[in-house]
């Protein structure tokens, strides 16, 4: 009799009730129909642009630089970054509608795995310029997005770079500024203060990637320091203004070539109209301030772990190609060291790396294309009408619509309200399984590759160890893995549990 | 009035004396040097097979704490950053003053006629704070090694008589078993003498020592033989130091070698045999470097773990903290066990001795990689700075792992000699 009434219950569950999710699952195969085929032709021009660029700017200079910094430090990669402006890289991934040239921003995934087989540090310094790009973005403050993304096409056309950076970590929150939920038992120091006509910051930001060669600086602070969750801002500051300086340049294990800057800022003053995200803003959205703001940081993290994962398949990549090429190259007890079954063995191990490593990223970029940052810009007629609307129309017409506040509001009432929990968990869930694998999967290559290389993986000349020093530090920031796994295990791993808690203390 | 560097290096001098004092005998009067045997060789290290108590293995370890910790630990960063900074040639000279370089050396050599316990726990407390000085102890050891095993005794004799660190350390390169890549020089023989040309890379010591050890092939024979030759040669150039990995301040030069005055050590065609029984010795020190760094990293990461706060907490009390610390913890404790048991293995010729050496070295070089890079994860973004030492550690750890050849091949190397 139970059993029947069981079986009852049974078959009146739907099929879907069960964990895993099926839209968790199906993120790639979901796509298929929506997604605009225009991506694909544009995602082989960005990996053809990334290739030319890798064999004609990096390569030459990836093993000297590196030297340089070890020899000096303090050395800026001014030339490089030129270089890079010259190329368009700061703005090819902008939409048409802020002076960019629109490329899909699923295609610099790919872009950074090409950039970052080559060199982790020059790839940073092209890469973490959209992390604070993406930063912007995720406030859905489109005028001011358009006003700093406007400098970077003037910056391009000048041929005088304009970098952004993201300022979030400080000496002492490191783990705890990248969660909401951790944010508040933190130790954060870096505070705004409101006065008239805008906002003073005092305190400091360290490790900030690119530091020293952007101009703008998208700074994460807080107005009660002891509840840091619910008074945060994101605020715009410009290299140069009063109270505002650069301390000290990191020096690191790797990445050598990217500045790790410190930021000190002492009544340094911003604007009320220069505020991308604050609390006041906050209160037209569906969900309160704390929850507004954790959605904010989760649509920045779901893309920028997807380009992190994207740099440690570029690293497991550069270790693997380094290996093979060694291997073909060197005879070992008489023979070729390639034709070695465990070295086929052990090669094939590594590729498998690359490609699983590269499946992650792709299926979070997917996921972000269904519901998260690139929802409404990859919305197939929107996609093809940006594409084809001509410059002119853009300039007299959608500019001064941009500049309007209802256009902020209509974006935030799509993307924040319109953006489900299931479906900024998603993103967010795949993001750091995507960070997770592809940088352990970008160290592991690299120690197997120092393995099967023995002597010859110990010389800088020889690069392997070099990817081995970059892609140690993939693992730290954007979130540490472990901070990574916990948060998969939050939005994925146990859903639909209810006695699940995360992050408290035993 | 003394400084306080003075009085650090009195302390430490005081340190040594006490240990030098208990050796087990007093070195005994130099003999002529003669050309020893092989065999006669190994039936006397059998029978003195090298025993050192555990009262003077305790003194030996505390000596190379304490000169670690005072002349390493303190200049770390700055030491790490040769060739582009300044090489640690005081503390260079120090470890020769005390006699770290002698470990493995007969007494008729002003050694200390100890065995493998004796050098791992020097390299075990010398790493903990700097693996570079590890190296080059390493690597001296091994080419004495090599030429004991060689009987090259005359020789080796000659080079131990000298008296400045430079001209008795003998470079070699350690990282290259010659047998799996064959990175040879050509000797040419011209009645009894030789003569060396032809290029070698990463000869370790190559720009410090006074002599180097160089594996060639004569013509007509498939097998290599050693040679030592004087680095000062005019035959030789050096390149600029390798700027590598790890072991900065160990450094490894390219040599290109033009008609250099060479000596045949041992036998001809008998590297290869030279080198695996100097391997059989040596890969259970070179463990006990990997466990050196392992210690320095678990230390760094612990106290870090218990001021560093996350979360309103200290992150030692978070369990996910607790428990790469514990994995830590647990490897060294198994490394510490191993080390031991494979140590008095080879220094009392137990059977397979040379297993239990090279089955430490391939488990615990493994383990070292994997806990050097939790090392640096526990501090954060911090760990892969300079201003700390767990990056370095992280270098070091791989670095070492390739000590003595390609670690996949010596697996496969380990299983052969079973099969």
């Amino acid at each position: 009799m139970k059993k029947g009434k069981e079986m009852v219950a049974h078959a009146q569950r739907s099929p879907f009730d069960h964990a895993p999710c099926f839209e968790d699952m199906t993120s790639s195969l979901q796509s298929t129909a929506r997604q605009p085929k225009g991506m694909l032709k544009e995602t082989r021009e960005v990996v053809a642009l990334a290739r030319k660029f890798k064999e004609e700017v990096m390569r030459p200079i990836t093993l000297s630089m590196d030297r340089q910094m070890q020899k000096d430090p303090e050395y800026l990669p001014w030339e490089f970054v030129r270089k890079a402006n010259e190329w368009g890289f700061y703005t090819l991934w902008v939409p048409r509608i802020f002076g960019g040239k629109g490329y899909n921003s699923p295609s610099m995934s790919y872009f950074l795995e090409e950039l970052g087989s080559e060199c982790l540090g020059l790839s940073n310094l092209i890469g973490v310029h959209y992390l604070a790009v993406v930063t912007m973005f995720a406030t859905f403050n489109i005028r001011l997005i358009n006003k700093l993304l406007r400098e970077v096409e003037d910056g391009q056309k000048t041929g005088i770079p304009c970098l952004l950076s993201l300022a979030i970590t400080e000496p002492g929150a490191g783990t705890d500024v990248e969660e909401v939920e951790l944010v508040d038992k933190g130790n954060v120091g870096c505070q705004a203060t409101k006065v008239e006509g805008g906002y003073l910051i005092n305190g400091s930001k360290i490790f900030i990637s690119s530091g020293h060669v952007s101009r703008w600086h998208i700074v994460i602070c807080y107005e009660d320091l002891k509840n840091p969750s619910d008074t945060m801002l994101v605020l715009p500051v410009k290299t140069g203004s009063k109270g505002f300086s650069f301390g000290r340049k990191e020096h690191k294990m790797g990445v050598k070539i990217c500045p790790a800057s410190e930021l000190n800022f002492e009544d340094c003053f911003v604007p009320d109209d220069l505020v991308l995200m604050n609390k006041e803003q906050n209160q037209k959205n569906r969900r309160n301030n704390k929850q507004t703001n954790s959605q904010m940081i989760d649509y920045v993290v779901s893309t920028s772990r997807a380009g992190v994962s994207a740099w440690g398949t570029g690293a497991a990549r550069g270790a693997f190609e380094n290996a093979l090429d060694f291997a073909i190259n060197t005879e070992v007890n008489g023979k070729r060291l390639v034709n070695h079954e465990w070295a086929q063995a052990m090669l094939a191990e590594m590729y498998k790396n690359v490609a699983i490593s590269r499946l992650s990223y792709v299926e979070t970029n997917y996921a972000n294309g269904l519901c998260g940052l690139y929802k409404t810009i990859q919305f197939k007629p929107l996609f093809y009408y940006f594409k084809i609307v001509p410059k002119i129309v853009i300039d007299y017409i959608i500019r001064p619509i941009i500049n309007l506040p209802v256009t902020t509001w209509v974006f935030r009432k799509i993307q924040l309200d319109g953006q489900t929990d299931a479906q900024f968990h998603r993103t967010s869930g795949w993001a750091s399984l995507a960070k997770f694998t592809g940088t352990d999967a970008g160290v592991k290559n690299c120690q197997m590759a120092l393995e099967i290389m023995g002597q010859a993986g110990l010389r800088q000349d020889r690069r392997a160890e070099k990817i081995l020093r970059d892609s140690k530090l993939l693992q730290i920031y954007e979130g540490t893995n472990q901070l990574n796994r916990i948060n998969l295990f939050k939005c994925l791993a146990a859903q639909g549990h209810s006695q699940v808690r995360v992050f408290e203390h035993e | 009035m003394l400084s306080e560097k003075e009085t650090t290096i009195i302390a430490l001098e005081e340190d040594v004396v006490e240990f030098t004092e208990t050796k087990p005998t007093p070195p005994a009067p130099k003999k002529e040097a003669k050309s020893v045997d092989v065999k006669d060789v190994k039936i006397a290290a059998k029978k003195t097979a090298p025993r050192t108590s555990k009262k003077e293995l305790t003194m030996l370890a505390k000596a190379a704490s304490e000169f670690a910790k005072k002349m390493l630990a303190p200049n770390r960063e700055e030491n790490d950053k040769y060739p582009f900074g300044p090489f640690f040639e005081d503390a260079l000279e120090k470890a020769f003053g005390v006699d770290f370089f002698h470990i493995i050396l007969p007494e008729d050599m002003n050694g200390m006629n100890q065995g493998m316990s004796a050098l791992s726990v020097t390299l075990d407390n010398i790493c903990q704070e700097d693996s570079s000085l590890g190296g080059i102890l390493f690597t001296n050891a091994a080419a004495q090694e090599l030429m004991i095993q060689a009987g090259s005794k005359a020789e080796l004799e000659r080079i131990c008589s000298k008296e400045t660190v430079r001209d008795f350390l003998i470079a070699l390169p350690v990282f290259n078993n010659p047998s799996e890549v064959k990175h040879l020089a050509q000797a040419k023989k011209t009645g009894d003498a030789y003569t060396l040309s032809g290029s070698l890379e990463y000869m370790v010591l190559g720009d410090l020592a006074g002599q180097a050890i160089i594996p060639a092939s004569i013509a007509g024979s498939t097998r290599y033989s050693y040679f030592l030759v004087d680095l000062k040669d005019k035959g030789i150039s050096k390149s600029e130091p390798i700027l590598s990995l790890g072991l900065h301040a160990c450094p490894a030069v390219d040599l290109e070698l033009n008609h250099v005055k060479a000596t045949l050590i041992g036998q001809e065609g008998k590297g290869s045999d030279y080198f695996e029984k100097m391997a059989d010795r040596l890969h259970v020190a070179a463990a006990s470097m990997a466990l050196g760094v392992m210690k320095g990293s678990f230390k760094e990461a612990f106290d870090y773990a218990k001021k560093r706060e996350q979360g309103g907490h200290e992150i030692i009390n978070w369990s996910e903290v607790k428990m790469i610390l514990s994995n830590m913890a647990i490897k060294i404790s198994n490394a510490e066990m191993i080390i031991e048991k494979a140590c008095k293995a080879v220094d009392t010729l137990e059977a397979k001795w040379e297993t239990r050496s090279r089955a430490a070295a391939l488990h615990i070089q493994d383990m070292a990689c994997d806990l050097t890079t939790d090392g640096i994860q526990l501090l954060g973004g911090v760990g892969y700075m300079k201003d700390f030492g767990q990056e370095k550690r992280f270098r070091d750890a791989k670095h070492i792992q390739a000590l003595l050849g390609i670690t996949p091949i010596k697996k496969i190397t380990f299983i052969e000699n079973m099969i």
